[in-house]
C-alpha cells in the first residue's frame, strides 16, 4: 500500500522514527546516526534510501572545497523536509520514549556542530 | 590480513562488489557516498595504520552493509511486477511452474541425441521367431562368424530348426556418386552386403520403396540408413533410383530404413540387396533365421542351441540368440519404478492430507472438486516431468547403454517418483481449504519440553486470511494431525491490505 507522505497519521517503524529522531536531533549523515541509534548500517542506510524516497527526507553533497580543505572526502547530508517534520510530531506521540533516546541537549550540541561543516 | 594497506584493499573491493548490485544510474552516486562514509569509519574506528583485528572486523561489518543498502535499492530501482507478486502461493502458478518444466524438460529430451536415438529404436518390431546365428564358441556378438559356404549348405537342405535364412557381410566401401551428384565424394560407407530376402524375412517397412520400379531394375538396390539419409542427402524424400559407386559395384538407392533399428550387429550406413550374396570370397557374416515350430520350442530365454550340418556333413552346435527386443521398454521401466515409489510413499511421508478429508464444512463442494482437481493435475504434471528427466539421465549420457542405462532410468524414476510426490502431497496440505493458496508466515509456538503437556507445533497463516493452519511438532493422541482454524470477518482488519480472493 502506497504511503502518503503528507499526511501527519503516517506510521513509521521504530527503527524510522528514531532515524527521523536522530536528523532531527542534527546527526546529518549516515554514520553519524549509526553511531546515536546504534543500529548497523545495512538498516540505516536503507531506511534512509526509503525515507528519502518517501519524501520525508532530503539530501546534499557537502561542498568539496571544504571537503578538500579537510583533507577528506566530501560527504552527503541529509535532512529533514517539512513533511518529514510532520511526521516525526506523529510518531513522538506514537513512540514517547523517541526524545528520550536522543535528548535534545544532544540536538542542540551536534546541530551547532554540523552546522559548522556544511 | 596484517597489512593496514591489506585491509584498505579488502573494504575497498567489499564496496566495489556490493556496488555492482545499484542500478547503474546510481552506482557512481552511491560509491562516492560509501567511500565517504568508509573514510569516516575508518577515522573513528581505527588508530593511523593499526591493523587491529577487532577493529578492522567493526569496518568490515560496516561494509558488509552496503549489500543491504545495495539490493535495497536494486529493488526499488526494479519496476513492479504485479503479475508475480499477485500470483505468489497460488494454484495458477504452481501449475504454471510446473508446466514451465515439463516444457524445458521435453525440449531438453528432444534435443539429447541419445534420448532421439532410444526413442527411435523402440517403436521398430522385426517379425517374431528370429534369431541371429553366430559359432557357439564366440562371445562376441559384433564378430561375425557365419562362413558363405556355410550359410550355401543350411540355404539347399531343410533344416529342422529354421526354414529362412538371410545372409549379410559388412563392408567398408568407399561411395560415390553416378548422377546426379549429390553424396559426399569420397565418403566411405559401412555398406551390408545382403541377401535380398533380408528385409523381407526382417519384417521391416522400408520408406520411399518403388516396387514396381525395383522389380523392373536390374541394378542392385541399395537400402540407405535413416542417418545416412539424413545427413548425406538432407532428407529428401525422392531420393530413390539414385544411382551410387559402392566401390566396383553400383547401387540404385531404393528406399530407407529406421536407422539402427534392427538391432543387427554391425555399423550399417546402408544395404546393398544382392541376389548373388553372399560372396564367398568375402570371409564371415552374419545370418537371420526364422525359426520353425522345433527350434521355437527349444528357445531358451532369448537364446536356442541349434545343431547344424556343415558342408562336409558334419554336425557342429550353433547359438541362435533372439533378435526380439528383450530390453523392457522405458515406459515400462517408467511405470515399474513409479509402483516402487507409490509403494515406498508412506515411509518419507505421511499421505494424508491433514483435514482435507474429514472436514467438510466451511468449503463447498466445488471448493473440494477445485482442491482434487489441483491434486491431480500436479501428480499428473509431475509424471511426465519424472519421465523425461529419468530418459535424459539415461540415455543423455551416451556412457551409459543397455543394463547401466536400465538401471539409471529406474533408479531416477524412482527417486524422483518418490521426493516428488512427497511434495506434492507436503504443498497440498499447506494450501489453504478456502483459497488454495499456500500459506504463510511460519511460526514456531509452544515448547518442545511441554510436548505432553501442552500444545507446540508450528502455525501458519493464509494471506488471503482465511484459515490459520496448526502442525504439532510431534503428534499426540489429543493432536494427531494438522488442523485448520477458519477465521471468520472479525479478523478482517489484519488483511486489509491483502489481496482476498474469492474461495
Amino acid at each position: 500500500m502506497a504511503r502518503d507522505p503528507k499526511s501527519p497519521e503516517t506510521k513509521l517503524s521504530h527503527t524510522a522514527a528514531m532515524i527521523l529522531q536522530a536528523l532531527d536531533a542534527g546527526f546529518v549523515y549516515g554514520f553519524s546516526i549509526m553511531e546515536m541509534t546504534g543500529l548497523p548500517s545495512g538498516t540505516v542506510y536503507p531506511a534512509m534510501r526509503r525515507l528519502e524516497g518517501d519524501d520525508l527526507i532530503r539530501s546534499h553533497w557537502e561542498k568539496q572545497s571544504i571537503a578538500d580543505a579537510e583533507q577528506r572526502p566530501p560527504r552527503k547530508y541529509y535532512k529533514l523536509t517539512p513533511a518529514g517534520k510532520i511526521t516525526l510530531e506523529a510518531s513522538r506521540r506514537r513512540y514517547p520514549l523517541l526524545e528520550r533516546l536522543i535528548p535534545s541537549a544532544i540536538s542542540g550540541l551536534v546541530s551547532s556542530k554540523e552546522a559548522r561543516s556544511v | 590480513m596484517r597489512s593496514p594497506l591489506a585491509w584498505r584493499l579488502f573494504h575497498r573491493t567489499l564496496l566495489l562488489g556490493a556496488s555492482l548490485l545499484v542500478p547503474g544510474s546510481q552506482r557512481a552516486e552511491w560509491i562516492r557516498e560509501w567511500r565517504g562514509e568508509l573514510w569516516h569509519v575508518r577515522q573513528s574506528c581505527l588508530l593511523p595504520n593499526s591493523a587491529d583485528r577487532r577493529s578492522q572486523s567493526e569496518v568490515t561489518a560496516f561494509c558488509l552493509g552496503a549489500f543491504q543498502d545495495a539490493l535495497c535499492l536494486r529493488r526499488a530501482g526494479r519496476p513492479d511486477q504485479p503479475f508475480f507478486t499477485g500470483m505468489r502461493g497460488t494454484p495458477q502458478l504452481c501449475l504454471l511452474m510446473m508446466a514451465a518444466i515439463l516444457a524445458s524438460t521435453y525440449t531438453i529430451a528432444l534435443l539429447l541425441p541419445g534420448v532421439r536415438a532410444e526413442r527411435n529404436l523402440r517403436p521398430q518390431k522385426v517379425n517374431p521367431n528370429l534369431v541371429l546365428i553366430r559359432d557357439q564358441g564366440t562371445n562376441n556378438r559384433a564378430v561375425p562368424t557365419i562362413s558363405p559356404s556355410e550359410f550355401h549348405s543350411w540355404e539347399v537342405r531343410k533344416q529342422q530348426y529354421f526354414d529362412a535364412l538371410a545372409f549379410y557381410q559388412v563392408r567398408q566401401r568407399m561411395v560415390g556418386p553416378v548422377s546426379p551428384a549429390r553424396a559426399r565424394d569420397n565418403a566411405v560407407w559401412g555398406v551390408a552386403h545382403a541377401s535380398s530376402n533380408l528385409f523381407t524375412l526382417l519384417g521391416l517397412p522400408i520408406w520411399f520403396t518403388d516396387a514396381g520400379t525395383n522389380a523392373s531394375s536390374d541394378t542392385p538396390q541399395l537400402i540407405l540408413s535413416e542417418r545416412v539419409w539424413k545427413n548425406e542427402f538432407g532428407a529428401d524424400p525422392h531420393v530413390t533410383g539414385t544411382l551410387l559407386h559402392l566401390g566396383h559395384q553400383t547401387g540404385r538407392i531404393a528406399g530407407v530404413a529406421a536407422d539402427d533399428a534392427l538391432g543387427l550387429p554391425g555399423r550399417i550406413d546402408a544395404w546393398l540387396l544382392d541376389p548373388d550374396a553372399p560372396d564367398h570370397e568375402a570371409g564371415p557374416g552374419f545370418v537371420v533365421a526364422h525359426l520353425t515350430p522345433d527350434g521355437v520350442a527349444q528357445m531358451w530365454g532369448s537364446c536356442v542351441s541349434i545343431a547344424a550340418n556343415g558342408p562336409d556333413g558334419s554336425e557342429y552346435d550353433l547359438l541362435g540368440v533372439s533378435l526380439d527386443d528383450c530390453r523392457p521398454s522405458t515406459m515400462s521401466i517408467y511405470l515399474f519404478g513409479l509402483l516402487l515409489a507409490l509403494l515406498s510413499l508412506p515411509a518419507i511421508t505421511s499421505v494424508s492430507l491433514g483435514e482435507y478429508s474429514v472436514n467438510p464444512q466451511k468449503t463447498s463442494w466445488i471448493g473440494r472438486l477445485q482442491r482434487w482437481s489441483l491434486l491431480a493435475a500436479k501428480a499428473a504434471l509431475l509424471a511426465p516431468i519424472v519421465y523425461f528427466i529419468s530418459l535424459e539421465l539415461a540415455y543423455g549420457c551416451t556412457r551409459f547403454r543397455g543394463e547401466s542405462a536400465i538401471c539409471l532410468q529406474l533408479a531416477s524414476c524412482f527417486t524422483l517418483c518418490l521426493f516428488g510426490m512427497g511434495w506434492i502431497l507436503k504443498d497440498q496440505r499447506q494450501r489453504c481449504p478456502v483459497c488454495l493458496r499456500r500459506v504463510a508466515h511460519p511460526a514456531q509456538v509452544g515448547q518442545a519440553s511441554r510436548t505432553f503437556l501442552d500444545w507446540n507445533g508450528t502455525e501458519m497463516m493464509c494471506m488471503g486470511g482465511h484459515t490459520l493452519l496448526h502442525v504439532p511438532s510431534l503428534p499426540t493422541s489429543w493432536f494427531g494431525t494438522q488442523r485448520w482454524l477458519y477465521l471468520d470477518t472479525s479478523w478482517g482488519f489484519l488483511f486489509a491490505g491483502s489481496t482476498r480472493p474469492t474461495p
